[in-house]
């Protein structure tokens, strides 16, 4: 599909639609939708900001290219002035009291906000049913998962609620619902974007990024919002990426896939044999296509949430009732603690921060953590060995297509499981793309750190090869 | 206070024990291949301290103020209330 940012853009300043026509439409669209996607919409911001980009319009004024362009913004990053849930019970009430880097650079832009959007209550979910807000519905198939965490904002651009959402990624919450809902999703290289603002789920994995229809879309959102930002240290300085420099495939010769992720008993036959059959496809156009070595899934999805569950812990410690939130008062302060974290916090949530909890005490930090932070730098190393060989990663986003809803509740081990494709480009902290091609749950581009341009070009090859 | 602390106590989450599910994850750690690369903690993710911004106090706008006033579980006679503090 081609840029609807530019489409909107180009009928805005034609002035074929006027920018409150557009804001009410999806307005009503979301308000009706029955995906269970809305946390809570934004409509008289929203109403306000569109009538100023029509006055600037009707004033002759120029407008920026995403000036009066809708979108959605996972219920994760806080909004000054608006509630910030989590999805959560613990913040239901909670009202954000300054805005996030990131969203703020898209309404420095002219952007419009329009809705808060459900997911997995603070990210602990592949499929967005760990919420209080109900189940996210698949876009595709109402009776399957929308994926997870950050289902709401997947449906909600799959449907054209939204022009654009920001999702959040930990260890896949962006590029698996957008697999599963056949869009494009990015997690950008870890620290590309500013993390200050959003509610931390595992920081050294936490990653701000898109969800559009569109690789220029995604480009274009990127580059809003990426930049060094002296409230999250772990930011970096990036080049703009041009629209030229991604249009060619130029530079490209080598791409790699990992054997075992193919060989897995794991991997559905369906997904297996789309995947080889992109490859084949990959091969044709002169690529060099080589098989690589990498640890098993089981390594990397214990390694991801061991450290993820152990950063959890300790950034959800704060959630108490003292200052914010759902407090329940009882004897005294501790007992005040206990009885507003066991009532208001998820079963999901709960058995991370307890696992979190488990790893991090004597005994087992030797054993469990230690290794896991270990077995992330072997990942890192194995990385950067990968890149010295290939110039492109192609893999699978998921190894079978969204469970219905239900099955993951009942089994979280297997949800857990679910995520073997995409946890490790998170501990990685690479930039990786899902593009809604090649299975039925798409495929994921991948490249060095700081390469994100790599992966948007390979991604606009790809649309005219598979 | 006793040395041992169980999940529940250090969780500050009533009745919580381990869970199946995650315990085996903790079991395939253990038992994880590291292909000899035992590299412990190379600290790749930390900040130079070449890089750390200044530390200077930056004052919040009055409606961050007033929302933060706001987002309190409990106010009496215009004062915040915390619940009792105990001391052991």
């Amino acid at each position: 599909m081609s840029s609807q940012i530019l489409k909107i853009h180009q009928q805005l300043v034609n002035k074929e639609i006027t920018c409150t026509a557009l804001v009410q439409e999806k307005l009503e669209l979301l308000s009706q939708n029955t995906n269970n996607t809305v946390n809570s919409l934004l409509s008289d911001t929203a109403l306000n900001l569109a009538a100023k980009v029509d006055e600037k319009i009707a004033n002759g004024e120029n407008i920026g290219l995403l000036e009066g362009i809708p979108f959605g913004i996972k219920d994760v990053y806080m909004v000054q002035g608006t509630t910030t849930t989590a999805s959560s019970n613990l913040l239901k009430n909670y009202k954000s009291a300054y805005t996030a880097t990131a969203i703020q650079k898209l309404l420095d832009a002219g952007a419009i906000p329009l809705v808060k959007e459900n997911c997995d209550s603070f990210g602990h979910g592949s499929s967005s049913e760990n919420t209080i807000f109900g189940s996210v519905k698949n876009a595709v198939n109402p009776e399957l998962v929308g994926g997870g965490s950050s289902g709401g904002s997947a449906v909600n651009v799959a449907k054209n609620y939204t022009v654009f959402s920001i999702g959040g990624d930990t260890g896949g919450s962006i590029r698996q619902p957008a697999g599963y809902n056949n869009i494009y999703g990015l997690k950008p290289t870890y620290g590309r974007i500013s993390r200050y603002g959003i509610m931390a789920y595992a920081s050294s994995t936490d990653c701000v990024g898109p969800i559009a229809k569109s690789v220029e879309d995604i480009r274009i959102v990127l580059n809003a919002m990426s930049g060094k930002d002296v409230k999250d240290q772990t930011t970096y300085a990036s080049a703009e990426i041009d629209a030229d420099a991604i249009k060619t495939s130029e530079g490209i010769k080598t791409v790699g896939y990992f054997k075992n992720f193919i060989e897995s008993d794991a991997i559905s036959p369906e997904i297996k044999a789309d995947f080889l059959s992109a490859i084949e496809k990959i091969k044709a156009k002169g690529i060099e296509v080589k098989p690589l070595d990498f640890f098993e899934s089981n390594t990397l999805v214990s390694t991801y949430y061991t450290l993820a569950m152990a950063e959890t812990a300790s950034n959800l410690s704060r959630l108490d009732g003292t200052n914010y939130g759902n407090r329940i008062e009882a004897e005294n302060l501790k007992e005040t603690y206990a009885v507003t974290r066991s009532e208001n916090f998820s079963e999901e949530t709960k058995r991370r921060i307890v696992g979190g909890n488990q790893v991090l005490s004597q005994g087992f930090s030797d054993a469990i953590y230690l290794k896991g932070l270990a077995l992330r730098d072997a990942i890192a190393n194995n990385f950067e060995d990968d890149f010295k060989k290939v110039d492109i990663i192609l893999s699978p986003v998921t190894p079978n297509t969204p469970p219905k809803i239900g099955d993951s509740l009942k089994d979280p081990h297997a949800m857990y499981l679910s995520d073997a494709y995409t946890v490790g480009f998170s501990l990685g902290q690479l930039p990786t793309l899902t593009v809604p091609q090649g299975t039925e749950t798409g495929l994921q581009i991948t490249a060095a750190k700081q390469n994100d341009e790599l992966v948007l070009k390979f991604a606009n090859f790809l649309k005219d090869t598979i | 206070m006793s040395k041992l602390m169980t999940v529940d106590i250090l969780s500050s989450i009533k009745g919580a024990k381990p869970s199946e599910a995650v315990n085996k994850l903790f079991d395939d750690i253990k038992s994880a291949d590291i292909n000899g690369e035992a590299s412990i903690n190379l600290n790749k993710n930390s900040v130079s301290l070449q890089d750390l911004r200044d530390d200077v106090v930056i004052e919040s706008s009055a409606l961050e103020k007033q929302i933060i006033i706001e987002n309190f579980p409990k106010e009496k006679n215009g004062y915040l209330v915390v619940s009792k503090v105990i001391e052991e």
